[in-house]
């Protein structure tokens, strides 16, 4: 026994060893559902079979399929419906039951990587016919990629192919215009064609000029009683048991071949020492059966019996029905394109190669069909061929569907390939359908299904099994973003969140302290996130009056202006500070979160209206320290000779002063309300300043904030975050900022759309509440007029530690023709809250603090 | 066929290594309109072309330079590169 199933947990043993069946799944390093047959072998690899009770060989919920009577097919469908809390109370017993072993939550993530390749070909599946249409389609100049879910040949058992497929397999090796990728899957099929392959090292992206398909066929899975049982192979895959692996599959075995090629394997088994009670073939092979085995001609398994194991096959034949003791059964009756991927091509996207169209050709026919479809031409049109319809037994041993579950499901009416794959899951399991396929097609034609009715099931990817780990091999990147003083908010216990691609401290654990710290004493904070861009040039004071709604000329050199950012709709999507440093050379800082895409807006403007500027992205160059709190002047004469009093350096002025030995471009500005100088200085000085900014700091208080007392501060200040209290359609007068936006400007973006929203009249705008406290409602509450009607949601809401009440946010529509002046809001449950519209900053609404 | 972007600064690139701003309107980028229900049109409403389209591009994973291309939505094939 080498597995269980799935749902039955029935004894499996190995049985395809091409990569199609379930059968072969161990979890390999703590990893389940490996298909062993495919995967290399490494020493010090830890295998192991999927766990049962109380061992993997006696599994004692293999005697689940006694229950079968209760376990009917649509089982979820007429079970457990009602009452509804039965299911809640099953759910998690039968998930411990079903599956092929438990999935890790302990391993380390993985840190896969995703590659790209732009072959003019690409060649799937290195077998007689790919590695021919890859040799053809690199004769004739074009980059070629072939790709093959094993070893190239491994699959295979010694013989005539074996042979054909080495000799091929190091012409292509030699040549310069084909490479190879082993233990490489396709995983589907999509527009483009874009065929992502799965490989140990990497999640390829093939992005292929044109693909051609050529899987192979895979032999037909037998179906009658007994046919899951260990002992019953499929002929490839024990020859190659005895060939390749020089194991015999068995001691005595009872063979069933139907093709030309099962000769081979049975010429294969015999060598490897294997006695063959009896061999069942069509009376135009009988005489090319070695001498001295005997031979049933026209004879076939109609069940394989025993338990545990195989311990003998019934077969019947023309001469009567006979019991033959043998503790192996070995079919090889015919071929079934392994077409899954060739089925997920809509129209002309890959063409087909070998067997894959051809099944069961010949060696000349595959190469032939490999070199044609190397050169662009289909390699043969597909015929498939039915196999003659079961009579009972496992039809799809992926998802344990046996033959009566088929019954059922037709005298319940799913009367379709469709509609009995849906209700079945036939087909659905990790073969996809590469087993059972043909035999479902099969059952639905011998009951009279029609051809739309018997058509094949849509493939979908992926065609072979992948973990969700390796699609998302890449997600990881652009890695995640880090500012220069990212350790050193690791060393003071910094919570790391992540804040668009940035890692950013939410808190060093304590964030109401933190808060209090810029409050009362001083505080720093890691604002180096922040978008910063350097324009200068001739025209940069003529390009930024066109990007920005305010005015921008009228900026004197050192003095800083707070802006937003329209679209072209009128819509804000970013805002930031405009700082002159001189004549035509601005600084521009931007959100931390919009800064890449904010690169992209300056330089498209730039390029449309062909005005000379620069722009210099700063964003990781330089570092950006807020030092905030009304002892910041103090802590910064400690460190710096320059003049800091408002006097020489008032609000929303900047200055260029050396803190600590740093020369650095300060900045006051406002977002917290208190006194607070923003430092812009070489990244690679950052530590050294945040260091001696704590160390100076030490007596007066001084800690680091993080982004939740951040947002707490900024709030009580009503003071905006985009994204968080914007929304796709906010213009500056819906949020309060019409200040911000002069529309005597002759021109700026998004100033046609302002004028003419502003013909109409504004319906919803960004207005602020206070609610009495100390519970505040949650972000994302509803907001309802007094009336009980729906009026908007709240963006923001937090309880302010320094007012003693909480303080909002949100959005509002109009109602009666009239703004709100009192709501209630409503975050669920029981929860509703008294609050009251408010206008002007919550906290110092004069704003003496921040001028200090 | 696979999307491949011309860019005249790095060669053809996938087109992952870009940001497409969509479809251009009459008049351009930018362009303006001779009034606000025209500005209007240009900033709503689209033609969604099924066939040869002109749209810009930015190229955010190599020369972060912007580019216009005309590429045919129903095959994905660039046929011109201004």
């Amino acid at each position: 026994m080498f597995s269980r199933s799935f749902k039955y947990r029935r004894r499996r043993g190995l049985y395809c060893l091409t990569g199609d069946c379930p059968n072969c799944l161990v979890t390999v390093d703590g990893e389940p559902a490996v298909r062993a047959c495919v995967t290399p072998a490494r020493a010090g690899q830890r295998v192991a079979r999927r766990p049962g009770w109380p061992s993997p060989d006696s599994d004692i919920v293999g005697g689940i399929r006694l229950l079968k009577p209760l376990l009917p097919v649509g089982f979820y469908y007429k079970t457990f419906i009602r009452p509804k809390w039965v299911w809640r109370m099953v759910e998690p017993a039968i998930r411990r039951l079903a599956g092929v072993g438990p999935v890790p939550k302990d391993l380390p993530p993985g840190s896969r990587e995703r590659r790209s390749h732009h072959p003019d070909v690409l060649v799937i599946g290195g077998g007689v016919a790919g590695l021919a249409a890859a040799l053809t389609a690199a004769e004739s100049g074009g980059s070629v990629l072939l790709v093959d879910e094993g070893r190239l040949g491994d699959k295979v058992a010694p013989g005539p192919t074996r042979s054909a497929i080495d000799r091929l397999a190091d012409q292509a090796r030699a040549h310069p215009e084909i490479t190879i990728l082993e233990v490489a899957t396709a995983v589907g099929l999509y527009e483009g064609p874009l065929v992502p392959v799965n490989a140990p090292d990497a999640l390829h992206l093939v992005f292929a000029g044109r693909v051609v398909v050529a899987t192979g066929a895979v032999e037909l899975h037998a179906v009658f009683p007994g046919a899951d049982l260990p002992g019953v192979w499929l002929g490839r895959g024990a020859a190659r048991m005895a060939g390749s692996h020089g194991m015999a599959p068995g001691r005595v075995a009872v063979f069933a071949g139907e093709t030309d090629e099962s000769l081979h394997h049975l010429e294969t088994i015999r060598a490897s020492g294997v006695t063959v009670a009896a061999a069942l073939v069509p009376s135009g092979l009988a005489d090319r059966v070695p001498e001295g085995v005997r031979t049933i001609v026209s004879g076939r398994v109609t069940s394989a019996d025993g338990r545990r194991r195989v311990v003998a096959a019934t077969v019947e034949s023309p001469s009567g029905r006979e019991r033959i003791a043998c503790d192996t059964v070995i079919l090889s009756l015919g071929l079934v394109p392994r077409d899954s991927l060739l089925r997920q091509s809509q129209g002309s996207e890959a063409i087909g190669a070998g067997d894959v169209v051809l099944a069961g050709a010949d060696l000349e026919t595959s190469m032939a069909s490999g070199r044609s479809a190397g050169a662009g031409t289909p390699g043969g049109r597909r015929e498939v061929s039915l196999p003659p319809p079961c009579r009972g037994g496992f039809v799809c041993p992926c998802e344990d569907v046996e033959l009566g579950d088929l019954d059922l499901a037709w005298a319940e009416g799913y009367q379709s390939t469709e509609l009995l794959k849906r209700y079945s899951t036939v087909t659905m399991g990790p073969c996809q359908g590469a087993l059972c396929h043909a035999h479902l097609r099969s059952f639905v034609k011998a009951r009279g299904g029609d051809e739309l009715r018997t058509g094949a099931t849509t493939a979908r990817p992926p065609a072979r099994p992948v973990k969700l780990e390796d699609i998302a091999a890449g997600a990881r990147y652009p890695l995640e973003y880090h500012t220069g003083l990212h350790e050193r908010h690791l060393e003071l216990g910094g919570i790391m969140e992540w804040a668009g691609a940035w890692k950013r401290p939410e808190s060093y654990g304590d964030p109401l302290a933190e808060y209090w710290a810029v409050r009362k004493d001083v505080s720093i904070m890691d604002v180096g996130t922040l978008g910063k861009y350097r324009v200068t040039g001739p025209d940069a004071t003529e390009f930024l009056e066109r990007l920005y709604p305010c005015h921008v000329a009228t900026i004197a050199p050192g003095k800083s202006r707070y802006a937003v950012l329209l679209n072209e709709a009128g819509y804000l999507f970013d805002d930031g500070m405009i700082c002159a440093l001189g004549a035509g050379d601005y600084y521009l800082t931007l959100t931390s979160g919009g800064a890449d895409a904010a690169e992209s807006w300056l330089r498209e403007w730039a390029e449309t209206w062909g005005l000379e500027v620069h722009i210099i992205n700063q964003t990781t160059t330089l570092g950006a320290i807020n030092v905030a709190g009304p002892a910041a002047r103090r802590l910064l004469s400690r460190l710096s000779t320059d003049p800091l009093e408002a006097a020489a350096f008032p609000y929303a002025q900047h200055r260029r002063i050396t803190v600590a030995g740093v020369s650095c471009l300060a900045m006051r500005v406002g977002f917290t309300g208190e006194l607070s100088y923003e430092l812009h200085h070489p990244r690679l000085a950052g530590r050294a300043l945040w260091d001696a900014l704590l160390e100076a700091g030490r007596d007066l208080g001084i800690r680091p904030h993080g982004l939740a007392a951040l947002r707490l501060l900024r709030l009580e200040k009503a003071h905006i975050i985009v994204n968080q209290d914007t929304d796709f359609d906010s213009t500056p007068a819906k949020l309060g900022l019409d200040w911000a936006v002069k529309l005597d400007k002759p021109f700026f973006v998004g100033k046609p759309a302002l004028q003419r929203i502003a013909t109409l009249e504004r319906q919803k705008g960004l207005l602020q509440f206070t609610f009495p406290g100390p519970d505040t409602p949650a972000e994302g509450a509803q907001l309802l007029g007094a009336d009980g009607t729906h009026l908007g949601y709240l963006t923001s809401a937090r309880f302010s530690p320094v007012l003693g009440h909480g303080v909002a946010l949100g959005w509002v529509r109009k109602h009666n023709g009239e703004w709100p002046g009192t709501i209630v809001a409503h975050d669920g449950g029981d929860r509703r809250f008294q609050g009251t519209v408010t206008t002007g900053a919550f906290y110092d609404s004069s704003g003496a603090r921040l001028r200090a | 066929m696979p999307l491949m972007i011309p860019c005249p600064n790095c060669g053809p690139r996938p087109y992952g290594e870009f940001w497409c701003s969509g479809e251009l309107p009459d008049g351009g980028h930018g362009g303006a309109a001779s009034n606000l229900e025209a500005d209007y049109a240009r900033v709503w409403l689209k033609r969604n072309v099924a066939g040869p389209q002109p749209e810009r591009w930015f190229h955010h994973a190599g020369c972060r330079r912007w580019l216009a291309i005309r590429r045919n939505t129903l095959s994905n094939v660039v046929d011109g590169n201004d």
